[in-house]
């Protein structure tokens, strides 16, 4: 467990010891782990950071409203199976043999589920990102394949994993997911980091940024999130702003540096006026 | 090393407490504890609220019965406490959220109305709880899904689909001699049903706003096109204060936001403002939903008046009574009447049950 909270770290992930045992666990126990929290935490840098450590691949399947098995999971790739077809119309070969030969796998298209199962070398990460944005039909079919990891070709038959890759789950809360997902995963919610996290995040992405100006970073960050805002900055957003005062070498935060990077964590014509409003009282503090 | 009887009692425990374990789970722990080091009381609770919960909701609950059975382990077992876990205590109410929260739950004795009945989905919300407010969200995010997924019967041509587009992928394959190499998909085009909500927030509502407020917050915050006001004395567009991540929130902005609540009711001259403003934004494909008991100290011709002009642009307009669920409720307060007729549905709104009816009368 440890050893994983390191390894993150060298990827530059501060990593606590509560991801660190959801992880450890995840990996140990072969169930997925599903992440769920806010938007801009590092949900999928969890992800990224795990690939990275393990020295393995990363395949991501983003999830959008309407995704449907054949962008999932497979597709043959047909004007190519067509095109074959009419180089060989003249060709000797029997009916049952051209079918055979359009079959194969030089005509089916991995999509990142299968990708993810036919992977030779070594157990690959995959990623699947934003989960509560796909439709429940398709939350059902996922269950299906994570359950077993083998998935089923008609046309070739039953492909069964070599090495069961370690899933990531993540979702924004968007909206509910069913129980029976929820139950076959491990279960992990991220928040908005406290003070001193996200300090330390700061000044491991971003190196350049001095002392002084990275505690304000993230003090003026953590006053922002209690503020009733309609899109409260995440993480992202934080090292957005550090590396924008770090490009226009500010040393210290003033009104003026303030004014010119608000855009940086704040995307919202309302927000940016209560944020102005309640600024004198962030200055005070 | 933890034994395995203390861990299925805890699952059983946590099981009483309304957290649903399923016996996969509890396999998943005994495998979990195999692995870690069980004298570590972080790691311990850790691994156990990744495998036992499934929902940050779950998380006080949990923490606090970890607490309980963790220190009623054999003490020789714990070798450290570890560091404390830190239980947030709510943040204390303020402004409208706070009168909202704190309402005598006995003052709907007065409101007539009000159910007789006691328990389950007939009770009213008058005296409804905390723990029904998620359920009532829960409603109002499948009445919006139901409405988004709504299809027209028209076609639309899209990139990938599940029906082939032939007439499409006929022209397509004219560049490629004849010959059909890509496919050209098409699907139901979306029906874009909209929905207008006017919330009564006057007095003579008192018992029932702040659950149909948490309606309204819920059909707000659900992907779709919903625009809410509330009136009392006059009419406010509330659609930017109940557009925030948490219903506290909203009632925050609300009450700093929004005059003249409890105070009386004039319904025409809200809706005439109503329709001065906004009646532009409203067609065939909107739905005007007004929830309100109809006490008007206002004119009922104004009343009237409004209604129609409202009943001509939209596509259905409904008027929810929470007073209609007492059996003994007769719409006959002058305003009620001249509302009556311009109404296509008139429909109770007095407890979970009928918000659920709702959802087929929405779908136009």
């Amino acid at each position: 467990m440890r050893q994983i909270q390191r390894l993150l770290e060298e990827q530059i992930y501060i990593a606590d010891a509560a991801i660190a045992t959801a992880l450890y666990l995840s990996m140990a126990l072969g169930k997925p782990l599903l992440i769920e929290g806010p938007a801009g935490v590092g949900k999928t840098e969890i992800a990224k950071s795990l690939a990275k450590a393990l020295d393995t691949k990363l395949i991501r399947l983003q999830c959008y409203e309407g995704l449907d098995a054949t962008t999932a999971l497979y597709e043959w790739n047909y004007p190519k199976q067509l095109l074959h077809l009419k180089l060989e119309e003249t060709s000797a070969a029997s009916e049952a043999e051209k079918e055979a030969a359009i079959f194969g796998e030089a005509f089916l298209l991995k999509r990142p589920l299968l990708q993810a199962i036919t992977e030779h070398e070594r157990a690959p990460v995959l990623l699947i990102d934003e989960i509560d944005r796909s439709d429940e039909e398709f939350e059902a079919f996922l269950l299906e394949v994570l359950s077993d990891f083998q998935v089923t070709i008609p046309e070739i038959g039953t492909i069964t994993a070599t090495h069961r890759p370690h899933v990531i789950l993540t979702s924004n809360r968007s909206r509910d997911l069913s129980d029976a997902l929820r139950r076959r995963c491990l279960y992990h919610w991220i928040d908005y980091p406290s003070l001193d996290k996200e300090l330390e995040i700061v000044r491991a992405k971003v190196p350049q940024i001095g002392p002084e100006l990275s505690r304000r970073v993230a003090q003026v960050m953590q006053a922002t999130r209690s503020m009733s805002l309609s899109k409260i900055p995440g993480v992202a957003e934080t090292l957005d702003w550090a590396n924008a005062l770090v490009a226009l070498n500010a040393t210290e935060m003033d009104e003026e540096i303030m004014a010119e990077t608000i855009g940086c964590f704040l995307k919202d014509e309302t927000d940016i006026a209560t944020f102005k409003g309640e600024l004198p009282r962030i200055n005070a503090d | 090393m933890l034994g395995l009887e203390s861990l299925v009692g805890f699952c059983r425990t946590l099981r009483e407490h309304g957290l649903s374990v399923t016996p996969a789970e509890v396999v998943t722990a005994a495998a979990a504890l195999q692995i870690i080091d069980t004298k570590d009381r972080d790691e311990v609770f850790l691994s156990l609220r990744n495998i036992l919960t499934t929902s940050v909701d779950d998380f006080p609950i949990f923490e606090s019965l970890f607490a309980t059975f963790w220190s009623g382990l054999p003490k020789k077992l714990v070798q450290s406490e570890g560091s404390r876990i830190r239980r947030t205590a709510p943040a204390r109410a303020t402004g409208v959220a706070f009168f909202l929260e704190n309402w005598p739950t006995s003052q709907s004795v007065n409101v007539r109305g009000a159910s007789e009945t006691e328990s389950g989905a007939e009770r009213d919300f008058s005296a409804f709880s905390n723990e029904e407010l998620e359920e009532i969200s829960r409603i109002a995010r499948r009445i919006v899904r139901r409405l988004a997924r709504k299809r027209s019967r028209r076609w639309r041509p899209v990139k990938c689909g599940s029906r082939v587009n032939l007439r499409r992928s006929l022209r397509l394959s004219l560049k490629t001699g004849g010959e059909l190499i890509d496919l050209a998909y098409k699907e139901r085009r979306p029906k874009r049903t909209k929905l207008v909500v006017i919330c009564d927030v006057s007095g003579s509502m008192d018992s029932y706003s702040r659950l149909l407020l948490q309606f309204v917050y819920g059909l707000q915050n659900s992907f779709a096109k919903v625009e809410s006001f509330v009136f009392a004395t006059s009419l406010s567009r509330i659609t930017g204060e109940l557009k925030n991540r948490t219903y506290q929130r909203a009632l925050d902005r609300l009450s700093a936001n929004v005059r003249g609540w409890s105070g009386g009711t004039r319904i025409g001259a809200s809706l005439a403002t109503f329709n001065a403003q906004w009646l532009r934004r409203i067609d065939k494909q909107t739905v005007v939903i007004i929830l309100s008991d109809g006490w008007d100290t206002g004119e009922p011709e104004q009343l009237a008046q409004a209604l129609a002009q409202l009943r001509q642009r939209a596509g259905r307009l409904i008027w929810l009574n929470p007073l209609l669920g007492s059996s003994t409720y007769q719409p006959i307060t002058r305003g009620m009447q001249a509302a009556m007729p311009f109404i296509n549905v008139f429909a109770p709104a007095h407890d979970l049950a009928s918000l659920r009816a709702l959802e087929p009368h929405l779908v136009l």
